[in-house]
């Protein structure tokens, strides 16, 4: 008996290992030899505990920042980023062992739907995977669920997800691939969606992007760390400013408060690095084993993939598509605080992806007139779904920050406003 | 019904002549392609070996068609038709390994589609 107290409340509660230990059993499942099912489920541990420690990162750089912004603009500046929900969940919620297992009960619940219904779609991106499993755990954690239910219900809404959305999207991914026999598997496809329906109205007749020459030289902005650093330097710095010096001087001791806010950005931008990193060597394992064991019960299934394999249909589309949503995402922080909700600041990861796949969509559609107005009100779109969940993440203690990825977003919404308040009455 | 399937018969021979007839001239193609390929300088091989890849799809020569396009892209990155063929192509590949339950080849196939994926990536980060 004490053997198996220790088990479950000493080594099944710490989740690297219960991470680890899944991984194990999907590599055993792939029949791997088992020195590679040994290193890969080492690997995996590393990568969760690699990811606490890039979260840790991140949230002691944006405690500084929500502190700075109260002083200086007297409200909320939020940061759009799922890799921090993840890292806050995982690591303070004492969510991890649930993501987890979640993350696992979407990959069976996807398999299944596939075999049985006639949505065909595998769901290979595995971190959209990971970022689904966190946000229907913690809102089906918010709405009252727990245990085993926590994660049949999380699985259940992700793998619905998982198949529904590449089937939403395929009418026009195969238009524009001519092809039905790839799928797409990004969970911004709802975003895409509303782009398309909206150029599809304004762009009628209108020219395709691929026709324009775009000036080389924006390709900074699209590197990943490059691009998050372009948002958070300046803004960590101006704030610092407004926040004044008497202020910024409390928080950053001997050293010169403007430097420290310009040395704060960057470490937010570390956090991420150091994040994704241990995100990438996490699922590095997990994933190849699971979609593998997939693709064998699902043998005609369509591999649903992540948005880059669209890119090479249209080229400028991604480019306009990206610009066009980023001038939507800077409109909508100006203007969301009006309507009393929170300043969200442009993500410029999401915009280049979402925002690039979004500019195929609306190509495909609505031609250049389309992509230029269509991506503006994308941008605008995917900047008020996560601002609306911005008070629930408050109340559950997140530190300025808001979930990205719309899909995503609408997940928690759907548990915040429907599963709770059915939770409520049985409560 | 008998005369509905000899209607049939003739209509499957017709097309499978046809369908000899489109191979042998793409084997023409692809013969004509090839030496072409073998007198070319080495900034010339692009398009060539683009050719060749989209000759060997419609052969369904999938193996030979990967090949040609993978050189291709070796080669040069710019977006176009042979990432496009190749995506197509690996996808093909993998759905046959997943039939034949050859788990290797099924992983060989996801990575290889991975792997065209980052370069995609990079490439339009080039591109921008």
């Amino acid at each position: 008996m004490a053997v198996i107290d220790f088990i479950i409340n000493s080594i099944l509660t710490q989740a690297s290992i219960t991470i680890a230990l899944i991984a194990f059993a999907g590599l055993l499942l792939q029949r791997k030899p088992f020195g590679e099912v040994m290193s890969g489920s080492f690997k995996t541990m590393l990568g969760f505990l690699v990811l606490s420690a890039g979260s840790s990162i991140i949230v002691g750089s944006l405690l500084y920042f929500g502190d700075i912004f109260s002083e200086g603009f007297g409200m909320e500046g939020i940061v759009p980023s799922i890799e921090a929900i993840n890292g806050q969940a995982m690591n303070d919620l004492g969510l991890a062992n649930q993501i987890a297992l979640t993350f696992l009960a979407i990959f069976i619940f996807n398999i299944l739907l596939a075999r049985l219904t006639r949505w065909k779609y595998i769901f290979l991106t595995g971190q959209a995977l990971l970022w689904m499993a966190t946000m229907t755990t913690v809102f089906g954690s918010a709405a009252g669920l727990s245990g085993i239910g926590l994660i049949l219900a999380g699985g259940l809404v992700g793998g619905i997800f998982a198949v529904a959305m590449p089937a939403i999207a395929q009418p026009i991914v195969k238009k524009i691939t001519g092809t039905d026999d790839i799928a797409l598997g990004h969970f911004c496809t709802i975003g895409y969606m509303f782009a398309a329906g909206i150029a599809k109205m304004t762009g009628k007749n209108s020219d395709s992007t691929e026709n324009i020459k775009f000036p080389k030289g924006l390709g900074f902005l699209s590197d990943t760390y490059l691009s998050v650093a372009i948002v958070m330097v300046p803004l960590y710095v101006v704030t610092s400013i407004f926040a004044g010096a008497e202020f910024g001087t409390e928080l950053s001791g001997d050293v010169n408060y403007i430097v420290y806010a310009f040395l704060q950005a960057v470490q937010f931008v570390v956090g991420v690095y150091v994040l994704l990193s241990g995100v990438r060597l996490l699922l590095a394992e997990i994933v190849p084993a699971f979609r593998g064991i997939a693709l064998k019960v699902v043998p005609d299934a369509k591999p649903a993939l992540d948005c880059p394999v669209l890119f090479p249909y249209a080229p400028n589309a991604v480019t306009a598509g990206f610009i066009t949503t980023t001038i939507g995402t800077v409109i909508a922080m100006f203007v969301l605080p009006w309507f009393g909700l929170a300043m969200i600041l442009p993500g410029m990861l999401t915009n280049f992806f979402a925002g690039g796949t979004a500019g195929i969509f609306m190509n495909a559609v609505g031609g250049k007139r389309g992509v230029l107005i269509g991506g503006i009100a994308h941008g605008f779109f995917i900047t008020l779904l996560p601002a609306l969940l911005v008070p629930h993440f408050n109340s559950l203690g997140f530190v300025n920050t808001t979930a990205t990825d719309v899909d995503t977003v609408t997940a928690g919404l759907l548990f915040e406003w429907l599963i709770h308040p059915i939770m409520n009455l049985f409560a | 019904m008998l005369f509905f399937k000899r209607k049939r018969k003739e209509k499957d021979a017709k097309s499978e002549m046809q369908q000899e007839v489109k191979k042998e001239h793409l084997s023409e193609q692809i013969e004509e392609y090839l030496s072409k390929l073998e007198n070319a300088e080495k900034e010339d091989e692009i398009p060539i070996l683009n050719m060749l890849g989209s000759l060997y799809f419609e052969m369904e020569d999938y193996d030979h068609a990967i090949t040609y396009y993978e050189k291709s892209i070796d080669q040069n990155k710019a977006l176009g038709k042979a990432f496009t063929d190749l995506v197509k192509l690996y996808n093909m590949k993998r759905k046959e390994a997943s039939k034949a339950g050859d788990r290797e080849a099924v992983q060989v196939y996801l990575q290889k589609s991975d792997d065209l994926m980052k370069l995609t990536k990079d490439t339009i980060r080039g591109n921008m």
